[in-house]
């Protein structure tokens, strides 16, 4: 053989061979990252990574992963769990609670979790006067016990408090480290804290994982907390992606870019025909309602409780289960989810549209009369509102009402609802944690409330019911089966105001790969990512 | 030409100055709750979260002291804090800029190259069946919505035909490079990175293709005019005449005077799309200045609408002063700075 030929083919064959190397190495390098790293995609609407001012569905996930909260809501849904408290008790009237912490807890720097941070975090979210600063309203005092006993003292009755530190925004932070950042605890919080952009690159948390990279409506880089004193979770790496929209979603979900998508809609999902895709449908805690706004200048005189009871009466609550969501969801009676304390025994209305016309002809508005309903321009959960309110124009149709719809931005929505110029409106609403006294707080007709002001206006007398505040300071102060009796005497009461009308609860469609496993869907938390593994 | 070149570059600052201005005011006058983005729905019944929000933000300032404020922190190259992003408006330019200069540049070539050849050819093939083919594809390019030929050709060469990945400038798994130009494909080249820069290039092809096929219909229907208007001059039947062979005729002396038109058109196009690739964007999940500035109107996120604009007003000055350039340089009888 010609020496320099058998020198040439040698030299090709060892390139050859280092090239198969390296493509070797370069494709199970590859595939073992791509093993180790969970994809999520979803259309992200992060408003903040700081716990005390982060509110937000990705803020849900994202605070449950990298923050822990003294206790946590079980997979049912319904069962309060230890998290970084072992365990917990309350003196008889619901004023105080005492927490007693892991010994083993410690955050993402190795230092110990100490009732001080617990003290540190509680008083920040309190009077840092963020989105979440609700959660500590009514705490009296915060105190240390000793280094790992903890201390809350509310000013009334509170059986929902616990509830309510089961919420992730309630996350434990490392006060030394966010100090060190530029976090303020005390009553200058409001004013003096400047931490915001710094919690957008650093996590200072005790969960199973820490913040790797934040890229606003890009992605949110989270990296395995490797001195997490619980379980370590199976993946090292979770990458949450922006993907705008449903078909999108499914679209990557097909394609193995994404392991789970989170906002694909029913009719997507049946779309989907893929051995390689897992979807399940389950039930929300999520809902859609219009409202009627009686103190609007237009509707002062016309739209009395019985003319109200009227128009819910013409509203065919079936055909909109079909008509917005296909028939995947839920109806649902009062402004409190299906499932939540209260709910069990309700009955959702129905339509009866000869007695509806009966009872507008009695209140002198046989003839109808005409509405103008002002929503936000959105696709939430699954829902276009436009059809929602179509359908809804239908329905008023038949029995005479004329409804002119006016889609607007979400901004200008809000302008509208504070300035009393929409007749009716449609909206939407998710827990923040599990417990019915969120509602109350939020749909009650009592004085002062969101939905006071706005359905009163300048007439609040003609919706309030007293009623409900003391319906509602009872639930706080009972637990058990008294406080779930109660919660139902207030649903029941605030579907009598028939102010607030829910019309669907949709359900949610959990979509991933079918090599993934503990996908689930949680009424505090989201989606629990230490949870989820590769089979 | 230098001396021009630097005065219009002297003039820009003053000009963004008020383009900024006539931004601030505008989105300040436009309605809606400024606060949509700060505080959700439920907390606006509680004045003490409104006011601590309000008074953080400087929304508790009567306009004009807030226009002030704006303009002297602008002055001093602050843009402010978005509303959604909570970060300075000028990083979340310059991470989200590159992004999209990548994908329109990539649109761009692939625009006027495809544009250009296909224009030349329909000239050169007048009436013939390629010439109609081209002019339907053309066509096509031009009026079909991008966010349905989006979506259509992800679900063909992604889900279906998988020759192009998915969303996004990289796979999820993959880290992005830090630093750099900030384009992926030529920090991965930077790199000697040659995964990298296949998987970025990939991912860049198909979005880049959507929204430059509106590129090439626009191109070739003006390089196919101006051309067949070129070949009817006195001067290519001169050249004709002389001898010339028809590739020379239609390169060397028709297609430079054709291009005037279509250098005026790609300046604006260029500046048009950095601007205008919101839907791309959207359907592939590009995080660019387009998406940025959506969600920044869509919220009234006042500080990132005044960066968004003067990215903007920046290019469209840029793409002009570029184009008189051109021009210059396509035809010596042009003379430019008067």
């Amino acid at each position: 053989m010609n020496t320099a030929f058998s020198s040439n083919l040698r030299k090709q064959t060892l390139r050859s061979g280092m090239l198969l190397g390296t493509v070797s190495a370069m494709f199970f390098g590859t595939a073992l990252a791509a093993q180790d790293t969970l994809v999520v995609g979803r259309s992200m609407d992060v408003n903040s990574l700081d716990p005390a001012r982060a509110f937000c569905d990705t803020c849900q996930i994202y605070l449950t992963a990298v923050y822990e909260p003294l206790i946590t809501l079980g997979a049912d849904n319904q069962t309060l769990e230890p998290k970084l408290a072992t365990s917990w008790s309350n003196n008889d009237d619901f004023t105080e609670f005492t927490f007693n912490l892991n010994p083993d807890a410690v955050f993402s720097d190795g230092s110990p979790v100490e009732a001080s941070d617990v003290v540190w975090t509680f008083e920040r979210l309190r009077n840092l006067k963020g989105s979440p600063s609700f959660l500590m309203d009514g705490t009296k005092s915060i105190e240390a016990i000793d280094a790992h006993t903890v201390k809350v003292t509310v000013d009334a009755p509170n059986s929902e408090f616990l509830n309510k530190v089961s919420a992730p925004y309630t996350g434990i932070v490392n006060a030394e480290a966010a100090m060190a950042g530029g976090a303020i605890g005390d009553e200058t919080a409001a004013t003096a804290d400047g931490a915001e952009g710094w919690f957008l690159e650093n996590s200072v948390g005790s969960g199973p994982f820490t913040l790797s990279k934040y890229a606003p409506e890009d992605e949110l880089r989270l990296a395995r907390n490797d001195s997490y004193y619980g379980p370590a979770p199976a993946f090292g790496e979770v990458v949450i992606t922006q993907i705008q929209d449903s078909v999108s979603q499914a679209q990557a979900l097909e394609t193995g870019s994404i392991d789970i998508a989170m906002q694909i809609d029913a009719d997507t999902a049946k779309s989907i025909n893929n051995p390689d895709v897992t979807t399940s449908i389950v039930a929300s805690f999520n809902f859609v309602y219009f409202a009627f706004m009686p103190g609007s200048e237009a509707m002062k005189d016309k739209l009395t409780p019985n003319v109200r009871e009227a128009l819910t009466l013409a509203v065919d609550y079936d055909g909109m289960l079909e008509f917005t969501v296909g028939g995947n969801g839920n109806k649902i009676a009062a402004p409190i989810p299906n499932g939540f304390p209260g709910t069990a025994n309700l009955t959702p209305r129905s339509q009866d549209v000869e007695k509806s016309k009966a009872m507008l002809a009695e209140a002198g508005l046989g003839d109808g009369f005409e509405m103008e309903a002002v929503y936000p321009n959105d696709n939430v959960y699954g829902v276009d509102l436009n059809i929602m309110m179509q359908k809804l124009q239908q329905d008023f149709a038949q029995v005479g009402v004329e409804v002119k719809l006016k889609p607007v931005t979400y901004p200008v929505w809000r302008e509208d609802m504070a300035s009393g110029s929409a007749d009716l409106t449609a909206v939407y609403y998710a827990p923040d944690y599990f417990g019915s006294g969120q509602y109350a707080a939020y749909f009650a007709m009592t004085p002062g409330s969101t939905w006071v002001k706005r359905a009163g206006y300048k007439s609040p007398e003609t919706v309030v019911n007293e009623k409900e505040g003391e319906i509602y300071a009872a639930a706080l102060a009972a637990s058990g089966d008294q406080s779930v009796a109660k919660y139902e005497e207030l649903a029941k009461e605030m579907m009598a105001d028939n102010i607030i009308i829910p019309l669907v609860s949709p359900n949610l469609v959990l979509a991933y790969r079918s090599d993934i496993t503990g996908v689930r869907y949680s009424a505090c938390c989201n989606l629990p990512l230490a949870e989820i593994a590769r089979k | 030409m230098l001396r021009y070149i630097i005065r219009r570059m002297l003039g820009v600052p003053f000009l963004l100055l008020g383009v900024a201005s006539v931004a601030f005011i505008l989105s300040q006058s436009t309605k809606g709750d400024p606060l949509s983005a700060l505080v959700p729905e439920r907390m606006m019944n509680n004045p003490e979260i409104v006011n601590a929000v309000k008074a953080q933000w400087g929304l508790d300032q009567p306009l004009p002291v807030r226009y002030v404020v704006y303009m002297k922190n602008l002055v001093q190259g602050d843009m402010g804090t978005s509303f959604n992003t909570r970060r300075p408006i000028a990083r979340d330019i310059a991470d989200r800029l590159p992004a999209t200069l990548e994908l329109v540049a990539a649109a761009m070539i692939i625009g006027t190259t495809l544009g250009m050849g296909i224009g030349l050819l329909s000239a050169r093939f007048r009436y013939s069946i390629f010439d109609n083919a081209a002019r339907g594809f053309a066509l096509l390019g031009s009026s079909v919505p991008i966010f349905w030929s989006g979506l259509i050709m992800l679900y063909i060469f992604s889900v279906q035909l998988k020759w192009t990945p998915g969303t996004g400038r990289l796979d999820a798994r993959t880290t992005p490079p830090e630093g750099g130009t900030g384009f992926y494909t030529i920090d991965a080249l930077l790199a000697g990175d040659w995964p990298l820069f296949v998987e970025a290039a990939s991912h860049l092809a198909l979005p880049a293709f959507v929204l430059g096929w509106s590129v090439i219909g626009i191109v070739a229907r003006l390089v196919r005019s101006s051309l067949l208007d070129a070949l009817g001059q006195d001067y290519v039947r001169t050249a004709r005449a002389k001898g010339a062979s028809e590739r020379v005729v239609l390169i060397n002396h028709a297609l430079r005077n054709a291009l005037i038109p279509v250098l005026t058109v790609l300046g604006f196009t260029f500046a048009y799309l950095i601007t205008g690739a919101v839907l791309t964007e959207a359907i592939f999940s590009w995080p660019g200045i387009g998406s940025y500035a959506v969600a920044a109107a869509r919220s009234l996120d006042y500080p990132a609408i005044g960066g968004v604009t003067i990215v903007g007003a920046t290019a469209f000055l840029l793409a002009n002063l570029a184009t008189d350039i051109a021009y210059a340089w396509a035809n010596p009888r042009i003379k430019v700075g008067g």
